[in-house]
């Protein structure tokens, strides 16, 4: 129990840090030097250091925005089970509670951008209400493949300990399609290219950092370390899906874990440098792909396991 | 037994009274409103006492020395029970202060005392232990409640709508009638206990009948039309009390048909999950395009009927596949979400009439800017949108929560059931999806940003008693997303009445899902108030400025640049345009100085597209060929009554 607490501690505070190794990546491939490692813990503290401005237009919902869905970024990775290891709590049914919770830290993000009365806000509030009902989907048809496989209904009968080898054992090769299917949930849910840029000089053309365009100060902070804990819950996942292995040595494992989350981080990078924002209208297909993958993995298991 | 008459009759005695005190206006609405909340908090409180003790109570009445109008109160009819009085008895409050046109007093009497007699014959049908009783409350609420959506009759939309709903109860109380009577048939008794023993093809053709019946009085995909034009035309706690609680009773008609014929065939599961598929998902796509908020709402009971006909569904197929854990997964989720959808449906439409009240206009984009000047209207509001998105931890969460445990029951079976579970589930998914879409474009749209017209622009939130009933059900709200214990128990007590073999269902493994919830929604409730104290630690002596909103560079920015309803949902309604086409009407921009222009759209709900073209004009054909019949000569219409009578003694 106090391990999983200071993990889920340290997953709160390192998850900055790993977002600092996509910007180096992508500087990579841009031929700069990029900026140093600790740049978005200089951008947290400069944040958390300032004032607010308030837009006249906003009422309460706004200021409930920040802290709501950091919260739930918080609270769902205390239900996430880390290099392993167990989490600090679980149930049967916790993924839907999960999936949920971030629903709910959702509706506010988009509320809040509702509340700014800008139509810049407000279309990329749209965007942000339409693309997660395809990622639900799909998640949900991941959830019955591992459900199919394992009978279970938590993320810790699918990642714990020797769990996700025998998640590997079971489900074989689909488990792959699930892999990548669930890196394109990634790249939609956290709002990175192809999707949406989060770079871009057009606020016209973004989607999360256009909604908000109007926080400032320790609210901006809080979106910010939200966002980079979502991100962690996501790479944690598709980590210990492509290294699935479990040791006896702690060390070993934690060594292993962070070798998955780096390899999923310069992954997202390279992907970010490599291709180009889709048009809007075809973002759907695109995520699509990640719940027709899902289904035929599942149709799959239900013909030969 | 007689606790429960006593409300019924308090009930209508209230509504008689308020039509003798028609002309004292103050008067008449404080005893018809004491009289009806009365027999309501009664009836709650019988209702309730009977549900937790799980016993049955009979009374049966001679009735012209013919017929015999019986009457019971199981589990599942208590539950039933509940939800009609809680949710009326709300209601009746709520409408003191909503129903103020003191010039109208001869109309607001009239007004009491149908809602009165709706109330009891929605009683009266759930408790109902034969046919002809059965059939005959049922008619009274359908009467009753055609009186009250024409309530505003001057309007020809609201006639129009009265008349199409008058048409659609009609029609599906054929269907029942023609259910009942195949029935009679077989058994030659109005009893309900005789049904099971009908051969199968009969029961599959009633069940079938019965489901058209009582579908198109739940708004239940294809039976829908009328829904969403009668609920927005009726005074707004009648379309809550309509919304949340009488298309309900549709859904009891189901639950209760399904148990009298004790026939578990997995084909009734599938049908009804079907069916609520194809509700859930084609009801929040049709909400998402509408322009009128209380329209809006009332496509969303056609969505949240399809939630509960999913969970019956997965119910139906768990006890056809013989996993009775997947089966009272599915029920108890179901009912739950009839309880559930009837409070924040509630919560929902009360808040509308809110706005309706105070701004005289139900168009979304004419709006915005209201949560200001109405803080408890919209706070209120916000709640029931997220309880109505199923997000935690508010009571939409709950059943939905339990509906999909039941489902992934149903993935590890085979065949029909595994495809049919998955169904369930991604639809499930879908509809949550869609729906937190469209409440927050109505909440960004209509309570926050800034004044679109002038109508928004001076309002205020007055009349205690419509601000205290959308308080105490928000509460609600709250209350049963977290500590959902006892009501889950009441649903499985109904679930205990369906009669499935199952005995006395446990309650342990279900005690233990309502505290992994509980625990679940404190550990995040936790976390919101470390949270809270984080910001307000960051935020001490700091400086706060307050400006106007980014524009992106531009200065000059109106209320008439803001998103508007209509864009946040175009390019949704854009994916799912094959079954929601969209009427789009805008005259092209020309020359350099151009003049005022338009825009109009409007998404066509493809029911009623169809239906002109598929029934109402081939009905209109037969009828226009068989006009002979009728030339007003009335000798030959003695004479064809002389000849039914003639032709009915030597045939029966």
């Amino acid at each position: 129990m106090i391990e999983s607490i200071i993990l889920w501690l340290l997953a709160i505070l390192l998850a900055p840090f790993f977002s600092a190794i996509m910007f180096k990546v992508k500087a990579f491939f841009g031929g700069r030097k990029g900026s140093p490692l600790l740049i978005n813990y200089y951008t947290l503290i400069k944040l958390f250091k300032k004032g607010s401005v308030y837009s006249t237009s906003t009422t309460a919902v706004f200021k409930l925005g920040p802290i709501i869905s950091f919260a739930s970024a918080i609270t769902v990775l205390m239900f996430l089970p880390i290099a392993g290891h167990n989490p600090i709590f679980s149930f049967n049914g916790d993924v839907i509670f999960i999936l949920y919770l971030m629903g709910l830290g959702r509706f506010f993000t988009i509320a809040a951008a509702m509340d700014t009365a800008s139509p810049f806000e407000g279309m990329g509030a749209a965007r942000e209400a339409y693309f997660p009902i395809i990622c639900e989907a799909a998640m949900f048809m991941i959830l019955i493949f591992f459900y199919r496989l394992t009978g279970h209904l938590q993320l810790s009968a699918y990642f714990t300990g020797d769990n996700t080898i025998a998640l590997w054992n079971l489900g074989g090769a689909p488990l792959l399609f699930i892999v990548i299917s669930f890196f394109i949930i990634l790249l939609t849910e956290n709002s990175r290219v192809p999707v949406d840029d989060p770079a871009t000089h057009l606020e016209l053309t973004m989607i999360h950092e256009v909604m908000v365009l109007d926080h400032s100060g320790p609210d901006l902070g809080l979106i910010e370390l939200g966002s980079f804990c979502k991100l962690f819950f996501y790479s944690t996942i598709v980590s210990r899906l492509i290294l699935p292995f479990d040791f006896k040595i702690s060390a070993m494992g934690y060594f292993v874990f962070v070798l998955g989350l780096i390899i999923v981080y310069v992954a997202i990078g390279v992907t970010e440098s490599v291709i180009a924002r889709y048009r809007m209208d075809k973002v759907p297909q695109f995520v699509l792909t990640s719940f027709a993958l899902a289904f035929f993995a599942t149709i799959i298991t239900l013909e030969f396991i | 037994m007689s606790q429960f008459f006593m409300s019924i009759l308090i009930i209508v005695f209230g509504g008689f009274l308020s039509l003798i005190l028609a002309r004292q206006f103050k008067l008449m609405k404080m005893v018809a409103v004491f009289s009806l909340s009365a027999g309501c908090f009664w009836g709650l409180f019988d209702a309730v006492t009977k549900l937790m003790q799980s016993g049955s109570d009979a009374a049966s009445f001679k009735y012209l020395n013919v017929f015999s109008l019986a009457f019971q109160i199981d589990g599942l009819s208590a539950f039933f029970l509940v939800v009609i009085f809680a949710v009326c008895l709300v209601a009746v409050i709520y409408s003191f202060h909503y129903m103020d046109h003191s010039g109208e007093a001869v109309r607001t009497a009239v007004h009491y005392f149908f809602f009165s007699i709706l109330i009891a014959s929605m009683a009266l049908v759930v408790t109902a232990a034969n046919m002809i009783t059965f059939m005959l409350s049922w008619e009274i609420m359908s009467l009753s409640s055609f009186f009250l959506v024409i309530y505003n009759y001057e309007s020809s939309e609201n006639r129009k709508a009265g008349y199409l709903y008058f048409v659609f109860s009609h029609v599906g109380a054929m269907f029942i009638f023609a259910a009942f009577g195949i029935v009679y048939g077989y058994t030659g008794s109005f009893g309900f206990g005789a049904m099971d023993s009908i051969p199968e093809t009969a029961k599959i053709v009633v069940f079938i009948f019965s489901f058209i019946g009582f579908g198109s009085k739940a708004g239940v995909f294809p039976f829908h039309v009328w829904l969403p034009h009668a609920h927005p035309a009726a005074p707004s706690h009648i379309s809550a009390v309509m919304s949340g609680v009488m298309i309900k009773i549709g859904i009891y008609g189901i639950v209760k048909m399904y148990t009298l014929l004790n026939f578990h065939t997995p084909l009734f599961g599938n049908i009804v999950l079907v069916a609520g598929v194809v509700s859930g998902i084609l009801g929040v796509v049709y909400a998402l395009g509408q322009h009128d908020l209380k329209r809006l709402l009332a496509y969303h009971s056609v969505e949240n009927i399809g939630i509960i006909l999913i969970g019956l569904g997965i119910g139906m197929i768990g006890v056809s596949s013989g996993n009775p854990l997947m089966a009272v997964l599915g029920f108890s989720g179901g009912f739950l979400h009839v309880l559930n959808h009837s409070i924040f449906k509630s919560v929902l439409f009360m808040g509308a009439g809110m706005v309706l009240h105070k701004t005289g206009t139900r168009t979304i984009d004419a709006l915005g800017g209201l949560l200001k000047k109405m803080k408890i209207t919209g706070a209120t509001f916000i709640i029931g949108s997220l309880a109505i998105c199923g997000l935690p931890p508010f009571n939409g969460f709950v059943s939905e929560f339990f509906i999909y445990i039941g489902g992934f029951k149903g993935i590890g079976l085979e065949n029909s059931a595994f495809v049919m579970s998955i169904f369930a589930i991604i639809s499930l998914a879908v509809i949550g999806g869609l729906a937190l879409a469209c409440f927050t474009k109505v909440v960004g749209v209509v309570f926050q940003g800034e004044p679109r017209t002038k109508a928004a622009v001076n309002v205020d939130e007055k009349g205690s008693t419509m601000l205290a009933s959308m308080l105490i059900l928000a509460g609600a709200c709250i209350f049963i997303g977290i500590f959902p214990g006892a009501f889950i128990q009441m649903s499985i007590k109904a679930v205990s009445a369906l009669g499935l073999g199952y005995g006395h269902v446990p309650l342990e493994p279900f005690g233990q899902m309502t505290a992994n919830i509980t625990f679940a929604a404190m550990v995040f409730l936790v976390s919101l108030l470390v949270v809270i104290a984080i910001r307000w630690f960051y935020y001490r002596g700091k400086t706060i400025t307050k400006s106007g909103t980014w524009g992106c560079g531009f200065t000059q920015p109106t209320a008439k640049m803001q998103y508007t309803g209509s864009s946040y949902a175009a390019s949704i309604l854009e994916f799912f345009s094959p079954a929601a086409p969209l009427d789009e009407d805008h005259p092209k921009i020309k020359g350099r100085f151009p003049e005022k222009t338009y825009y109009k759209s409007h998404v066509n709900d493809i029911a009623e597209l169809n239906m002109k073209g598929v029934i109402v004009n081939p009905v209109l054909f037969i009828f226009d060929k068989l006009r002979w019949i009728q030339h007003g000569d009335i000798h030959l219409y003695i004479g064809y009554i002389l000849l039914a009578i003639v032709l009915l003694l030597f045939f029966i």
